[in-house]
């Protein structure tokens, strides 16, 4: 399409941008629209990208108050449990060094010497 | 979207906290008894659950036998250091080499006899369940696993075969 006005006159495209009066009305619930549009950015990203919805509906489920407590204690029993399991396994193991080494002093058939 | 970050970053956090509070808690018992001046002993202690009138006795038996022991083993390692001196002349059992062997058997039964009466002795310095429980596992370790120890715990080792 010809453009009316040329391209190196940008001082007469202001003008004409400053004249120019929106005379038709706005669609219903226009600006609470665009308001939506402006909070959720990636809206049309959304729509045609599976991936991208899904990390939106897994951030929506994560900042839901239920899932948030149940995850944190969770990790919490799990974290309690796998602390005291490793204690554990590390005092056993200590526990028949300890052992063996008394054993050891007492028995001079067990000495390392011997 | 920095929120559900924060929420799953945090929980791995808590996790990582509770994981090294529990853990501190749990080993607080045998890092003490590593740190002591004789963690073998201070084990006997916390697994036999003595008093500290039982400990001391029980620590200056140990302290006795030990020194007695030493000077065996010293006696034990002449008579082997002899035995190799007289296996070394000759290329037979010749009665020297005899009474030679017979002497180390001696002197390895006088270190078994004078082991089973420290175990005894500290068994007696235990409360009597304990001082039973000590006795059993001690000679289980000692005593009693030598000869398990020869056939690896098979009894097979010792049938004859074509039984």
């Amino acid at each position: 399409m010809k453009s009316e006005i040329p391209n190196d006159d940008p001082g007469r495209l202001h003008q004409l941008l400053q004249e120019w009066q929106v005379e038709s009305a706005l669609p219903p619930r226009f600006s609470e629209q665009v308001w939506r549009r402006i909070d959720r950015p990636d809206a049309d990203s959304i729509a045609t990208n599976p991936l991208a919805a899904l990390r939106r509906s897994l951030a929506q489920w994560i900042v839901r108050p239920s899932f948030a407590f149940s995850y944190a204690a969770v990790l919490l029993a799990a974290g309690l449990f796998a602390g005291f399991w490793h204690a554990h396994a590390a005092s056993q193991r200590v526990s028949q060094t300890l052992s063996a080494r008394y054993v050891q002093m007492v028995d001079p058939y067990q000495m390392p010497r011997h | 979207m920095k929120r559900p970050w924060l929420i799953l970053v945090g929980g791995l956090l808590l996790a990582a906290l509770a994981y090294g509070a529990s853990y501190l808690t749990g080993s607080t018992c045998c890092r003490n008894l590593v740190e002591e001046k004789n963690p073998e002993l201070s084990w006997l202690k916390s697994e036999f659950h003595l008093s500290d009138a039982e400990f001391a006795r029980i620590e200056a038996l140990h302290t006795d036998y030990t020194t007695a022991c030493a000077e065996r083993c010293r006696r034990i390692d002449a008579k082997n250091a002899e035995l190799r001196a007289l296996l070394s002349q000759t290329n037979g059992v010749t009665p020297a080499v005899e009474t030679a062997l017979r002497d180390a058997a001696q002197l390895r039964a006088e270190c078994q006899r004078a082991m089973l009466e420290h175990f005894y002795e500290v068994s007696r310095s235990m409360p009597p369940d304990q001082g039973k429980r000590y006795f059993d596992w001690v000679v289980g370790r000692t005593l009693g696993s030598e000869h398990e120890a020869m056939t690896h715990g098979r009894v097979a080792a010792h049938e004859h075969p074509g039984k």
